[in-house]
């Protein structure tokens, strides 16, 4: 995986855990914690956005990060399964996916990447 | 009041982004600028979901965002306007404002 992307993918992970912080931190360590995964998320955005176009790296974030807080809130903060949130999490990933694909055809020109 | 605000804040939202792509181009005070912006925009998005529903207001701020660093990446920066790309941003964009409103 090409690192731009790696760091974009990070990024959405961390944002589920300062997300998850913004609504449940209350004490003073995890504010911390909070506001570090903040400016870590934003720092490998920048980095990323020097060779991802912004706007594929933007929906790509926020698709992450809602798709992750939702499975959060129900994996650990007990919310109550849904099948339709499943299946929208699943069309989401495929619009990430589908993204991440065509941004490595683009990048590598000469091995035409196939299929997808 | 709160809907002026709520669209006030997806403004802020997409000059929040537009200043992630100025720092990484290492421009002077981008910064500060997406600081100042992110913070207003979250701001404005809480004092909206005082009246307005939060899922709906989350969807709707998530939607200017996304659409709007997505046109304005196009308008300003010359991204690609491959409709594949567009069509991929549209099902994460349709999936996010779903599991919002079924959540």
């Amino acid at each position: 995986m090409n690192r731009n992307w790696l760091f974009v993918l990070i990024a959405g992970v961390l944002e589920i855990f300062w997300v998850s912080g913004l609504k449940h931190a209350d004490n003073s360590l995890e504010w911390i914690v909070t506001i570090t995964a903040i400016a870590t998320s934003f720092c490998l955005l920048t980095y990323a956005s020097k060779s991802l176009p912004v706007g594929t790296l933007y929906a790509v974030f926020t698709g992450i990060g809602t798709a992750g807080t939702v499975l959060a809130e129900m994996v650990v903060f007990g919310e109550p399964f849904n099948m339709y949130k499943i299946i929208f999490i699943a069309t989401l990933l495929c619009g990430v996916v589908g993204l991440k694909i065509l941004s490595s055809s683009k990048e590598t020109t000469e091995m035409e990447v196939k299929g997808g | 009041m709160t809907w002026l605000a709520l669209i006030a804040a997806g403004g802020f939202e997409v000059v929040g982004v537009l200043n992630v792509k100025r720092l990484g181009e290492k421009q002077k005070n981008a910064l500060y600028y997406m600081i100042f912006c992110f913070g207003l925009s979250f701001l404005l998005l809480s004092y909206a979901m005082t009246e307005i529903p939060m899922g709906m207001a989350y969807d709707i701020w998530t939607g200017i965002g996304t659409i709007g660093s997505a046109l304005l990446g196009m308008l300003l920066f010359s991204e690609p306007k491959d409709w594949k790309r567009l069509a991929c941003i549209g099902v994460i964009l349709f999936s996010a404002v779903g599991l919002k409103l079924v959540a």
